[in-house]
């Protein structure tokens, strides 16, 4: 082993010298972290009083939420925020997810492609494609929710577009979460198409010239070439938004408030591990919580690292 | 000078169509707050919405500024931005470079479990991660706030790819040369770095500008809160009952990395683009 030497080469003090700090800090804040967060939740605990040792009881617990929460949807749906918040923030993110990731990833690829197209102009329109994805979501949300007021802004629109239809977006639960979702779509389909940019500049030439020899119009080249071509970088983009919206925080948090909104419908599963930890002081039953979201969102992640293995970006 | 077929302008005239109703779609917030800031509320939540101020007012910022926290919470995270601006920049370039060229036992495993990290949602640590800052007594604490954020993972995978790009021929000319290791990190690498630490800045940059989980967790005090904590608590408290201050605040706090942006977008793009080049 290299310690046991009898002296270090000078390469390896300056690489220890050069990385000691970020791996310290990172491998305590992450990996420590991490194990602390799984101990953590074989516990209870409020930091205050000596940690307590429940086994398997916090799990058993929200196990016990999950089909609870499950049996009440089917019967009495309006119970489901008051009895069983895990399980109405898990649903209300997977809705989320579902509603978010397709559209914020098809809209992306249609303004890269849209902002890549060799005309004069196309500068200004990158900057303006690209403008939201550099705003704090929590300052655009504060701008929102007087956008999407009663007589606000978008009902403006929608009233024109549906003759008088104006829905109260942060008042109704029906309306809470799409109104979430649009604000996520607007800043998340500009942070993407920047990536998709880059990847559509990296795409071949030859290839779309010969598909032009050959009569292939700009959908079909849009649609047999750009996207096989792209399918990596659309991966990369779903994962990534998958992520992203499985976590979702701070959008809920000021568009809802931090206890959901009217019928807990903008409430999430990071807004419930929240609550758990710092408002009840729940810390370990907030840890099991914590790691059920790791799981699910490591998981995904895992599998669909694992199939783009066979993909390879350009 | 020929003109372009028929069949061609009228796709081009299409696509400036989409292209500008998109373009409209996207810029629409922006534009309608930054009218509205000069309104007054009586103004600003008419139906069907107005678009020239009538009076013009300021009294919206001026609003904002009579609120002692407000310049504050802007002090605030301008000190964290640049402290984790400043830490970032050197921790990404020396633990890039070492990642990038020096050899030592391990290295690859040991990047590969810090790269995992990336994999990791911030809501398993989070937790662990308030207990041990409150254990250093470093809640409430702009400057703890900005340790935790003083060496990023992506900012180190940002830089190794950038060096990587470089060739090792570089560096194997300057140890031909008799630098050592530190010597060729100053003296060859960090000159060559700067597109990429620029890229490294902006990110940072944008980043700890608009957090908001971390300073709502490890911040208590209103008077160290950063903007996006403060406005949104200013508004939760009900201090105003007017809501023209807070877009006018929202705008204010948006401006530096709208400026940023606009100014330095060529930077970002190339950015994404090191850090796409896996490998």
């Amino acid at each position: 082993m290299f310690f046991l030497s009898k002296r270090l080469k000078p390469e390896h003090v300056a690489f220890i010298l050069l990385t000691i700090y970020p791996l310290t800090l990172n491998f305590v804040f992450g990996y420590f972290s991490m194990i602390f967060a799984f101990a953590l939740s074989f516990f209870d605990w409020d930091i205050l009083s000596p940690m307590k040792f429940v086994g398997l009881e916090n799990y058993a617990k929200l196990a016990g939420e999950l089909v609870q929460g499950f049996s009440i949807m089917l019967t009495d749906p309006r119970l489901v925020y008051l009895k069983t918040p895990f399980f109405n923030g898990l649903r209300n993110v997977l809705l989320y997810t579902l509603l978010v990731v397709p559209t914020q990833t098809l809209l992306a690829l249609v303004l890269a492609v849209l902002a890549n197209q060799k005309v004069r102009g196309s500068h200004f329109f990158r900057v303006a494609y690209f403008l939201p994805a550099t705003t704090c979501p929590v300052i655009v949300s504060l701008i929102f929710i007087w956008l999407f007021m009663r007589d606000g802004f978008v009902n403006y629109f929608v009233s024109a577009v549906t003759g008088g239809f104006r829905p109260d977006w942060l008042n109704d639960p029906l309306f809470l979460l799409p109104a979430i979702a649009i604000v996520a779509i607007w800043g998340t389909s500009a942070h993407f198409s920047a990536t998709f940019l880059a990847g559509l500049q990296a795409l071949p030439k030859e290839v779309y010239e010969a598909a032009r020899i050959d009569g292939a119009n700009a959908l079909k080249r849009f649609i047999y070439i750009t996207i096989p071509l792209m399918k990596p970088l659309i991966v990369y983009a779903v994962v990534l938004g998958s992520i992203g919206a499985l976590q979702m925080f701070d959008l809920a948090w000021v568009m809802a408030g931090q206890s959901g909104g009217p019928g807990g419908a903008g409430y999430t599963v990071a807004l419930d591990i929240y609550n758990t930890a710092f408002l009840q002081l729940r810390y370990g039953y907030a840890a099991a919580k914590a790691v059920l979201l790791f799981l699910i969102v490591f998981s995904l992640n895992y599998y669909i690292q694992e199939k783009m293995k066979y993909f390879r970006v350009a | 000078m020929r003109r372009a077929p028929l069949k061609k302008r009228i796709v081009l005239l299409l696509s400036y169509l989409v292209m500008s109703v998109l373009a409209a779609i996207y810029l629409m917030p922006f534009i309608r707050s930054a009218v509205a800031s000069f309104m007054t509320w009586s103004q600003a939540s008419a139906f069907p919405p107005e678009w020239v101020p009538n009076p013009f007012t300021l009294e919206n910022y001026a609003k904002l500024f009579r609120l002692s926290l407000f310049p504050r919470w802007v002090l605030n995270t301008a000190l964290v931005s640049g402290l984790v601006v400043a830490a970032n920049i050197v921790t990404s370039a020396t633990a890039g470079y070492a990642f990038a060229f020096l050899r030592f036992p391990g290295k690859n495993k040991i990047f590969s479990a810090l790269l995992a990290l990336l994999m990791v949602p911030p809501f398993i640590t989070l937790i662990p991660n308030y207990i041990l800052v409150v254990k250093m007594g470093l809640i409430d604490n702009l400057f703890g706030l900005a340790f935790l954020g003083s060496a990023s993972v992506s900012g180190i995978f940002l830089m190794r790819q950038y060096y990587l790009s470089l060739g090792r021929e570089l560096f194997e000319a300057a140890r031909l040369d008799g630098a050592g290791p530190l010597r060729a990190f100053v003296y060859v690498a960090l000159p060559l770095s700067k597109p990429a630490l620029g890229a490294l800045a902006i990110y940072q940059f944008l980043g700890a500008w608009n957090s908001f989980l971390g300073p709502l967790v490890f911040l208590r005090s209103p008077e160290n809160y950063t903007l996006p904590v403060g406005l949104n608590f200013a508004f939760s408290r009900s201090m105003w009952t007017e809501y023209t201050p807070i877009i006018a605040g929202s705008l204010l706090a948006s401006l530096p990395t709208i400026i940023l942006y606009v100014l330095l977008n060529k930077y970002m793009i190339r950015g994404v683009v090191v850090s796409a080049k896996k490998g």
